[in-house]
């Protein structure tokens, strides 16, 4: 057998996927330390160079023993495989990429908006796929729109994934083709995250852009993740059903990102290769853990060491399950039972070997009917997302009376404007009508009568009373304002300096001032000193109108993530509160209104799974009572890394509600105060179409730190001021804090769709 | 406690009047001055009377607080005058000074009386539930534009009705003061251009947008009530002035105490009635709102006598003393000082006196000196004072911070009212009388950066005293 082969195979190449293989092994363990892969790899490379010196027997031989000793190394490498391990496989320049999948899953493809490094950015591949089936024999085949991230064979400028905020933007351009066409798309995500840079269209705000869109794309998607690195993930990643490769990771920040967070590691300093194991192993990242945490909603076998360029079972393994997943998804819609129950029956397949043969020819173009019911399974589904992930105090009978609460509530608001209000409406203007035309026809009559009158007993006119459509007065805010709450950090006799003294001249501000009348703002300059949230609480909305709900919701440690209970324990006693959102009803000079707040004090304003579902809850809220919905942004610092992707969820899962809310005719005003970063600004608070920041904010999606480590560039101090936000288009205005409230009322009165309870 | 040390952070010639003040009572003073006033008048006594400690700091800036309060507790002053001007009526600075770590006595009223009558709005509130007249208009600031318009229609209607020939409305900004943001708009029409406009310069100038809206009134007399309060709730008045006549900007420039003289000017009202009223309302108002120190209340009387509140002025005022001139406390000869009993009030001591003990003689007249070109609109002169002199008689006083002796250069930076006279006479004749007499003899020379020489005012306050009084 042996000499056979001997003679047939090229020893060069032979020893070139040798080669590659101990690469490929150094790639995962990381070192070539491990098992003295490094030596063994000179061996090969000796060799190579050395072809036509050695016997060709001996050369075989001692391939033979590399291969046999290489075989060794990997089956030991299969056995214990971590999740860091996993994180280097996905990285691997060895692994299978979009371009590898084009062409091997699909039949034909045709990519749009780009050639290599032609193309507005390479890091975003679109394309339009032909994928087939046989059923008995018979070839069907489906027209999709395929978009990933490639991440390229070393290519500089496909940027290891990175999208850029205008790839983004293609991404989402190339999605609306989709629906306009009506056939499903395929997403493919191979991106350590987005580039964080805030040109236009601006990272954080593409992103968010994208999530609001797809929460109502009409075309059944399916995504598959081999490497789903937070926000940018989420870029392409709202779908029907979410599939994951088995040696894949889908994490919220880079192992090492989270090492350096949790190890407190100084800029430039190296972060120590344990602390990465240990992190990548708490954040849950592997398949199998998000499987269990329903971040993704099936797992694709891959090889043991995972796939590469060559794995062409997996490939046919790929094409088989995205079929099918996008058959499941199509056929959620569909009416008929025996649908459903053949998506069942292919479901309980699961991990047989691969058939040769589909059962059945499924089209997958969608009637209205059933693109309301995808979206209504879309929303359904993400709403589900990390529900069990917090604490809430369930009891039967509060339970019971919340529901009822709810129930009644929404009767009610149901009755009274949505039935009601536009019964109303109409009589109203049935009425005017009929008034005016009235009115034309009796001025006639009366008008020479009225003429010789007024010439008999001349009179001034007095002005007609101006009355002003519906909606409740404004007082004078002189009242209150002396008997308002003062910030705790007046209490102090001293002075401080204004960061803009050397350039405005300001005079040092006495703190009783600053923080009392002054509301924290430098008369001279108007810059912003951060007050505490409860400043907010009792001078931005009516006195004794604050009333809060959902606080039963409570932030617990979903993952098991070492040593973060004390942590989170401390925060709880220190703020007092259970999650760093605080939800409430509230009244701004008598209008009603639902706010969601997030604030600093409790891990930094970081969203995870409680915050996320006391915000859907929000949502529910303002949508059934008619209000207008207002997040406050004190400071948020963006997804919390201790939740893993229960956390990354919560961006589409939010945008979802938004949209959800936006599109029955609310109003969603976001104000971002001090320093608003992240995911959260990347989804759920980027996505609204009404963005504000106070004067002094900072809003982007990472910091100077992230972007000058992710892109080596160093940004200007002022790169996330809210001027900049302005000037790049990403929030609609700048407020100053002391004239929130009645910023705040204005935006209420004017902006907003038609079904809002006061319009 | 040891001896009181009043740190007066002001300049010119009430820093000098309360230089005198403290010296009569008792207490230690301090002065503040900055570069440009090096050799004002006031500095100069100051460090010529140091004995044992530091009676003149340097300072960058009148107007910067902290500065101001680090001074005080370097020369461990325990009461701080802020003269009129700077911190006068801010009553931030007077919290702070009260609320502080080392608190100062803030001669002047407490706190939150000067928040509550330094804000125009809050005191037209408060004389309305007083049942005291205020000129009519928003009681409120407004911020809209429809309630605005409802105002001013309402207003134009109101003047139509009285038979106004041109009625006009006025619209300021409500955070304003001195002139500051205030247009007459005599059309409906251009009101709602003005408005904005208005209500822009208000937010960018005053930082809230809040408007407010008068009637314009035209032809009328600008009167003024003194009063005295302790903290005792003692409530005085030394009577009223008439400040009618006034520069372009709406500065006063001779100012007469009584209110009105119906012995030599005729009235189309009784004017006795109507300065009774007035200081009535004043009482009322000053009682009311808890009022305990030195105090102001302006008016204006239109011509069919029906008196308007205009605000309160909660510091000592320029023109005190003209009613200190004609105020004789239990028959004696010599005025009191109302700069002295500011003091004395503030740092808590009763009045002393009651209303009855006041009989009021004479008629006093006040005028500023100032070198400004009064064909030109008021324009301020600058220029080096070389020669400044003036006739001493008994029934006349000068205050001045420009030396008789040397050289004074006007600073630029400041106010250019140099000197302020003061007249007494034992009736409305003889005071308008002794008024020319004394500037026939008031000389002042001086030369400008080109050699001119110097323009003042006193030609103009010369034509202008026969006006005083006269409706």
């Amino acid at each position: 057998m042996r000499t056979d082969k001997v003679h047939m195979a090229d020893s060069g190449k032979l020893l070139s996927q040798l080669a590659d293989r101990i690469s490929y092994l150094i790639d995962i363990k990381g070192n070539s330390e491990w098992s003295n892969v490094g030596d063994l790899l000179g061996r090969v490379q000796g060799l190579r160079q050395s072809l036509f010196e050695i016997k060709e027997a001996d050369l075989f031989e001692e391939i033979d023993r590399i291969e046999d000793r290489v075989s060794f190394l990997e089956d030991r490498v299969a056995e214990k495989l971590g999740p860091a391990e996993i994180v280097n496989i996905v990285r691997s320049p060895q692994r299978f990429t979009l371009m590898d999948i084009l062409e091997n899953v699909y039949d034909s493809y045709t990519e749009l908006g780009g050639e290599g490094d032609c193309n507005i950015d390479p890091a975003i591949v679109v394309a339009r796929a032909t994928i087939s089936r046989r059923v008995k024999n018979k070839l069907y085949s489906h027209q999709v729109m395929v978009i990933g991230h490639e991440k390229g064979r070393g290519e500089e400028y496909r940027n290891g994934g990175c999208a850029r905020p205008w790839g983004n933007d293609k991404a989402l351009r190339y999605m609306r083709v989709a629906e306009t066409e009506g056939i499903p798309i395929h997403f493919y995500i191979f991106t350590p995250g987005s580039y964080p840079i805030e040109d236009y269209p601006g990272a954080a705000q593409q992103i968010a852009r994208n999530l609001y869109v797809m929460a109502k794309l009409k075309v059944p998607m399916v995504s598959f993740i081999s490497e789903g690195g937070s926000g940018g993930a989420e870029a392409i990643g709202v779908s029907g059903l979410r599939l994951m490769g088995s040696r894949s990771y889908y994490s919220v920040i880079s192992p090492e990102g989270a090492a350096a967070i949790e190890g407190k590691i100084r800029e430039g300093e190296k972060v120590p290769r344990e602390l990465v194991k240990h992190c990548a192993a708490q954040l849950k990242i592997t398949a199998e853990d998000n499987l269990k945490l329903g971040t993704v909603d099936r797992i694709i076998e891959e090889p043991p060491l995972g796939a590469r360029r060559d794995d062409f079972p997996f490939f046919h393994r790929l094409r088989y399950e995205m079929l099918r997943a996008t058959d499941e998804v199509v056929l959620k819609t569909k009416n008929f039972r025996a649908f459903r129950a053949y998506a069942l029956k292919r479901r309980e397949e699961e991990g047989k070997e691969v058939p040769e043969d589909f059962d059945l020819f499924i089209g997958w173009s969608l009637t209205d009917l059933e693109i309301e019911r995808l979206l209504e399974f879309r929303l359904k589904k993400y709403m589900e997302l990390g529900k069990g992930y917090f604490l809430e105090n369930r009891n039967i009978l509060t339970e019971g009376i919340r529901k009822t609460k709810i129930f009644a509530s929404k009767t009610y608001y149901d009755l009274r404007y949505g039935l009601l209000r536009p019964h109303h409406r109409n009589v109203q203007k049935v009425i005017e009508e009929v008034s005016s035309e009235g009115s034309v026809f009796l001025r006639k009559v009366t008008e020479p009568v009225r003429a010789a009158y007024d010439f008999v007993f001349p009179q001034p006119e007095r002005p007609g009373k101006i009355v002003r459509s519906e909606g409740p007065e404004r007082k004078s805010i002189f009242a209150e304002e002396w008997e308002s709450y003062v910030s705790p950090l007046a209490n102090e006799d001293c002075t401080v300096t204004c960061p803009n003294a050397s350039k405005y001249g300001c005079l040092d501000l006495w703190v009783p001032d600053l923080y009392g009348e002054f509301c924290g703002v430098c008369p001279n300059c108007g810059h912003h000193f951060p007050l505490e949230y409860q400043w907010y609480l009792e001078n931005l909305f009516d006195k004794n109108s604050v009333h809060e709900f959902n606080d039963h919701i409570a932030s617990c440690n979903p993952l098991g993530f070492q040593g973060y209970n004390v942590r989170l324990k401390k925060d709880i006693k220190r703020t007092g509160r259970n999650s760093s959102m605080i939800t409430f009803d509230a009244e701004v000079w008598g209008l009603r209104l639902v706010v969601a707040m997030l604030f600093s004090n409790f891990r930094g304003g970081t969203v995870g799974t409680a915050e996320g579902e006391k915000f859907v809850r929000a949502c529910d809220v303002a949508g059934t009572t008619r209000r207008p919905l207002l997040a406050y942004i004190h400071s948020t610092g963006g997804i919390r890394i201790h939740e893993g992707t229960l956390g990354v969820v919560q961006m589409p899962k939010c945008t979802l509600a938004v949209r959800e809310y936006n599109d029955n005719g609310g109003l969603y005003i976001v104000v971002y105060d001090n320093n608003s970063y992240a995911g959260p600004v990347a989804s759920f608070l980027g996505c609204s179409l009404y963005q504000f920041g106070m004067r002094s904010s900072r809003i982007g999606f990472a910091g100077p730190r992230v972007i000058r480590e992710t892109t080596g560039q160093d940004v200007p101090p002022d790169y996330h001021s809210a001027k900049n936000a302005l000037r790049r288009g990403h929030i609609q205005g700048i407020w100053d804090r002391r004239e929130f409230k009645k910023n705040l009322h204005d935006a209420l009165m004017t902006l907003g769709g038609p079904n809002l309870y006061y319009k | 406690m040891g001896k009181e040390r009043v740190l007066i952070a002001n300049r010119g010639e009430i820093a000098l009047r309360i230089i005198q003040a403290c010296k009569d009572l008792g207490l230690d003073y301090v002065v503040l001055y900055t570069k440009e006033d090096e050799f004002s008048l006031h500095v100069r006594n100051a460090q010529q009377e140091e004995n044992g400690f530091k009676k003149a700091y340097r300072v960058a800036n009148y107007k910067d607080p902290n500065e101001v309060f680090s001074v005080a507790d370097e020369a461990e002053c325990t009461a701080i005058h802020p003269g009129y001007g700077f911190f006068s009526e801010n009553y931030g600075f007077a919290r702070r000074a009260a609320m502080r770590n080392r608190p100062l006595t803030f001669i002047g009223p407490k706190w939150e009386v000067i928040r509550d009558l330094g804000s125009k709005i809050n005191t037209k509130r408060l004389a309305k539930d007083l049942n005291v007249p205020v000129i009519p208009g928003s009681d409120g600031s407004i911020y809209n534009e429809l309630e605005a318009e409802e105002v001013a229609e309402e207003l134009f209607f109101l003047q139509k009705e009285q038979g106004i020939q041109h009625p006009s409305i006025l619209v300021k900004a409500s955070a304003g003061g001195g002139g500051m943001g205030i247009e007459e708009v005599s059309h409906l029409d251009a009101f709602r251009r003005t408005y904005r406009r208005i209500q822009n310069y208000a937010k960018r100038q005053f930082g809230d947008e809040g408007v407010l809206i008068e009637q314009c009134l035209r032809d009328y007399q600008h009167l003024e009530v003194q009063l005295l309060c302790s903290s005792y709730g003692e409530v005085v008045h030394f009577g009223t002035r008439n400040c009618t006549i006034q520069s372009a900007g709406r500065q006063k420039r001779v100012e007469v105490a009584p209110g009105f003289d119906p012995a030599v000017c005729e009235y189309p009202f009784d004017a006795r009635a109507v300065l009774d009223r007035i200081v009535k309302y004043s009482v009322r108002l000053a009682k009311h709102a808890g009022y305990d120190n030195i105090g102001t209340w302006e008016w204006i009387v239109s011509r069919d006598g029906s008196p308007y509140l205009m605000e309160v002025n909660t510091r000592i005022q320029v023109e005190n003393e003209i009613s200190a001139c004609i105020s004789r406390l239990n028959g004696s000869n010599e005025p009191p000082n109302l700069i002295r009993d500011q003091i004395r009030v503030a740092l808590g001591d009763r009045l002393g006196f009651t209303q009855k003990d006041i009989s009021f003689e004479g008629t006093s007249i006040e005028m500023r000196i100032v070198a400004e070109d009064t064909k030109r609109g008021f324009a301020p002169w600058c220029g080096t004072i070389t020669r400044f002199d003036y006739p001493d008689e008994p029934w006349a006083r000068l205050y001045s911070h420009v030396p008789r002796d040397t050289p004074y250069k006007i600073p630029t930076e400041y106010d250019p009212n140099f000197a302020l006279a003061i007249i007494w006479g034992q009736d409305t004749e003889q005071a308008k009388e002794r008024a020319r007499q004394f500037q026939n003899g008031t000389i002042i020379e001086g030369k400008g950066a080109s050699g001119e020489s110097i323009i003042t005012n006193l030609e103009y306050l010369y034509d202008r005293i026969d006006d005083v009084l006269q409706f």
